[in-house]
């Protein structure tokens, strides 16, 4: 004990802090004085929990404890506030008590006093309110019984007339067509794509249960009626966000007014009313299913993908930029019965593409279908759902480049957007051709689409001819239609690339049929007698074209007295122009030429008014010309 | 050069939980029957493989005997050859659904056997396995029969070992994932009467 060292405990001497100040000053608390802090203790004290015993014990010790109490609380004036409830309440229950027990041994000795049980009055009976009491029971369980008997009779009449199919053959109907389980006393069904290859986080479980509705239709089943489809005996419960029906609207926009308005909702799908056969109820969730996956794999695909035009992801529409100002947009069109009134008010969007659409749908079924179908390894002991590319690439020891190349894949965003951007090529050179070939009837352009074409890959077979004479020249092109360009194949084999600009299409057919109109007036003068004596399709003198560059062809006719040049570009007329020797029948000798020789030499060229002459066009014109030019 | 500092991937280890049995050829029609009702893909044939395995062996100094197993398929003469290292077999106790053992699987190109020859390994055993694989999720069922060799190292002169086919039912995954053992026993269940999977300790074969 001499060693004992004196411990003492305190509180630390850092107030707690209450809160720091932006400038960084530190507020603390005030500390506890000892009373608030023996007052906080004190309410710390649950006196609610003692029980029966210890309230007895604290019967017989609550003279002592008052008196210490009492004492405490002269010391400690403050104090006495949480103590003095304390004080009272024990106070009146020893009060209490001590009445209860003197009452009870008085009551004991019955000299003085007798315990009798106390005569009451009996209440009032009101009559009325009783009856109508029962009255409402009896109503209610007349209500339950007749309920049940209502639902027997139901059951018992379907085995009779069949007219309610009986549920269990079409919950095994469903059982065939529908993924069932039975849960504890539920039956749940799963409508998601999980058992071909989905990976969506969302589950498609719906709950399958009896159908309660009355058999209303047995009576107006008469024979002769018409047929009233049967109500079915099972009801489905779709989970909420299930319900209803989608599809995604694909829509390809030229304006930047409407750009990823971002709450889209098309007219075009009919909602499922909530009293449709379960067939098309879970069809249509099964459909909404799908199309979310679809989506919100198109929406993460969106936000990834760096375009320099970054695509727009707002609500639930996605827009991505195909051409300058021309735009793809998506949207998740997902209808229920309550918003079937709001749907018909809309006006009609733009038309959905549903060649696109579809695209969309079988680019998620081959994904599904992918996830399921993996190659089995051969040899069978190998790595199960490895792509064949990864199993030889540790063999065959492929480096980091080529193991990158091989696992890069588009996107499905990048496909859908690239065949969108074929679509539009497509379509925009179909009425390139189409305008062109209105507009200009002499040649004629025939266009003839392939038939055969890929999402991505189609081509177009262009004849440019002159009504009446196409046996003798006809001017090929092939035009190929790619993701963002055209290549065209000439006649002559030269390949050209064209971008997506309209302009430079139309272009190219403008130059063709210049030259094809010079090329078939060179075959026509050959069928003619006559002779080619020059052509060029690059005509170097002359006005300059706006665009390309003129062709021409000199031909002499079979004597030689005749000569007709031809010059035609892309954007100028025909020019047509003849000299003749000898130049004129009259010879006025002057002071220059004198003698009539020199007649004999070709003269000047004069131009031909075409549009006066005689012909349905331009070759029958110069097939005319060049017949009377024909001297014999 | 790869950048320094990049630790290199530790493998993880991977372990195949394993259930065998056999069937009598009279009856295996059946059970392929069966399976390719309960297998993913049914609507497609299932697949055929013809693979040939040889099992090498080489004794370290501790001078217990360390066997890999290299497997060609011989009816995909393109395909990567297939080395396997297969563990100890843990057969535990009843309550363990399926026997488990470690196995490092790696694809390598067709020189295989000579590299194998040349670090000192020698041929133990060779066979020849042709059947049908099938698959279930990550679950792996083979039915096939079992050849031998007539003559060492010609895989056409074959010799099949018994009236009956294997069959095997496998899940190679990284460990410690046992619930994939519960779902291998209670697909073996399904297959009940017609073939009883079991857990097969070849140790305790040997010493037969």
């Amino acid at each position: 004990m001499a060693l004992s060292v004196n411990v003492s405990v305190e509180a630390a001497q850092e107030y707690q802090v209450q809160e720091i100040t932006y400038d960084g000053q530190e507020i603390y608390t005030q500390p506890l004085s000892m009373s608030e802090n023996l007052t906080k203790l004190a309410h710390k004290i649950d006196f609610g929990k003692v029980d029966d015993d210890d309230s007895q014990d604290h019967l017989e010790s609550t003279p002592n404890f008052c008196g210490e109490e009492q004492k405490e609380l002269v010391t400690f004036q403050p104090s006495l506030w949480p103590w003095d409830s304390v004080r009272t309440k024990l106070r009146s229950a020893l009060t209490e008590i001590s009445v209860l027990v003197d009452v009870l041994n008085i009551a004991k000795e019955k000299r003085y006093m007798v315990l009798d049980p106390v005569s009451q009055d009996p209440p009032e009976v009101k009559n009325v309110a009783i009856l109508v009491a029962k009255k409402k029971g009896l109503v209610s369980a007349a209500a339950i019984i007749q309920k049940g008997a209502e639902r027997l009779r139901i059951s018992q009449a379907e085995g009779k007339n069949r007219s309610l199919s009986d549920f269990h053959l079409e919950l095994l109907n469903m059982r065939q067509k529908w993924r069932l389980r039975k849960q504890g006393s539920l039956i749940l069904g799963d409508l998601s794509y999980r058992s071909v290859g989905s990976r969506f986080w969302q589950n498609g479980t719906y709950e399958v249960t009896k159908s309660e509705q009355p058999n209303t239709t047995v009576t107006s089943l008469s024979p002769g009626g018409p047929q009233v489809p049967r109500p079915s005996a099972l009801k489905v419960t779709l989970p909420s966000e299930l319900e209803g029906n989608s599809y995604i609207h694909v829509v390809i926009q030229k304006d930047t007014e409407t750009i990823a308005a971002g709450d889209f909702t098309s007219p075009f799908i009919s909602p499922i009313h909530s009293d449709s056969h379960w067939m098309n109820k879970l069809e249509g969730a099964q459909n909404v299913l799908f199309c979310k996956e679809l989506f919100s794999q198109l929406a993460r695909e969106a936000v990834q993908l760096q375009p320099s035009i970054p695509n727009l992801v707002v609500g639930n529409q996605i827009t991505a930029s195909l051409f300058p100002g021309v735009q793809l947009c998506f949207s998740l069109c997902h209808l229920t019965a309550q918003d079937k009134s709001k749907a018909t008010i809309l006006p009609a969007p733009l038309e959905n593409k549903a060649v696109l659409e579809h695209s969309l749908y079988q680019l998620l079924r081959e994904h599904h279908h992918q996830n399921i179908h993996l190659p089995t390894p051969h040899p069978v002991t190998g790595t199960l759902g490895v792509s064949k590319r990864r199993q030889i690439a540790g063999p065959e020891a492929l480096d980091r480049h080529t193991l990158m190349e091989s696992c890069k894949t588009n996107t499905w965003l990048e496909q859908i957007i690239e065949q969108t951007q074929h679509t539009i090529l497509r379509l925009r050179t179909m009425y390139i051709i189409d305008t062109y070939a209105s507009e200009n009837k002499d040649p004629l352009i025939v266009a003839h689409w392939a038939s055969l074409s890929s999402p991505t890959c189609s081509s177009v077979k262009i004849n440019i001819m002159t009504h009446g004479y196409e046996t003798i020249y006809r001017t090929p092109l092939v035009i190929h239609v790619e993701r963002k360009t055209l290549k065209a194949v000439c006649r002559d084999g030269r390949v050209m690339n064209l971008s997506y600009e309209p302009q430079e299409l139309t272009y190219l057919l403008m130059s063709q049929v210049s030259q094809h109109q010079v090329n078939a007036v060179q075959c026509l003068a050959k069928v003619m007698g006559w002779k080619v004596l020059s052509s060029s399709s690059h005509v170097g003198v002359g006005p300059v074209e706006p665009i390309g560059n003129a062709s021409s062809v000199v031909m002499a006719s079979s004597t030689g007295d005749r000569v007709i040049a031809i010059r035609c570009g892309p954007q100028t007329d025909i020019q047509v122009s003849v000299s003749s020797s000898p130049q004129e029948q009259d010879f006025y000798p002057s002071t220059l030429v004198r003698d009539r020789k020199w007649q004999n030499l070709s003269g000047s060229f004069r131009e031909v008014a075409l549009e006066k002459m005689e012909g349905k066009n331009f070759l029958n014109k110069m097939e005319n010309l060049m017949a009377c030019l024909t001297t014999c | 050069m790869e950048p320094t500092g990049r630790r290199p991937v530790s493998a993880v280890p991977q372990q195949e939980y394993l259930l065998q049995g056999s069937i009598m050829d009279n009856s295996c029609e059946v059970l392929l029957h069966r399976l390719r009702g309960l297998c993913d893909n049914s609507e497609l044939t299932p697949e055929n493989f013809n693979d040939y395995e040889m099992a090498y062996q080489i004794r370290g100094p501790t001078g217990t005997p360390l066997v890999l197993r290299a497997r060609q398929a011989l009816d995909y003469p393109g395909n990567p050859w297939h080395l396997r290292y297969i563990g100890q077999p843990e057969v535990g106790d009843k309550n363990r659904p399926t026997l488990v053992r470690s196995s490092i699987d790696v694809s390598t190109s067709k020189n295989l056997v000579q590299f194998l020859t040349e670090l000192g390994f020698r041929l133990e055993s060779e066979f020849v396995l042709k059947g049908q694989v099938f698959r279930k999720g990550r679950m792996k069922i083979i039915v096939a029969k079992v050849y031998q060799l007539l003559q060492q190292g010609n895989p056409k002169n074959l010799e099949p070992i018994s009236q009956s086919h294997l069959v095997e039912l496998s899940v190679v995954a990284p460990s410690g994932q046992d619930a994939l053992a519960d779902e291998v026993k209670s697909f073996a269940e399904q297959l009940k009467p017609l073939v009883q999977l079991e857990k097969i300790d070849h140790r305790r074969l040997q010493h037969i």
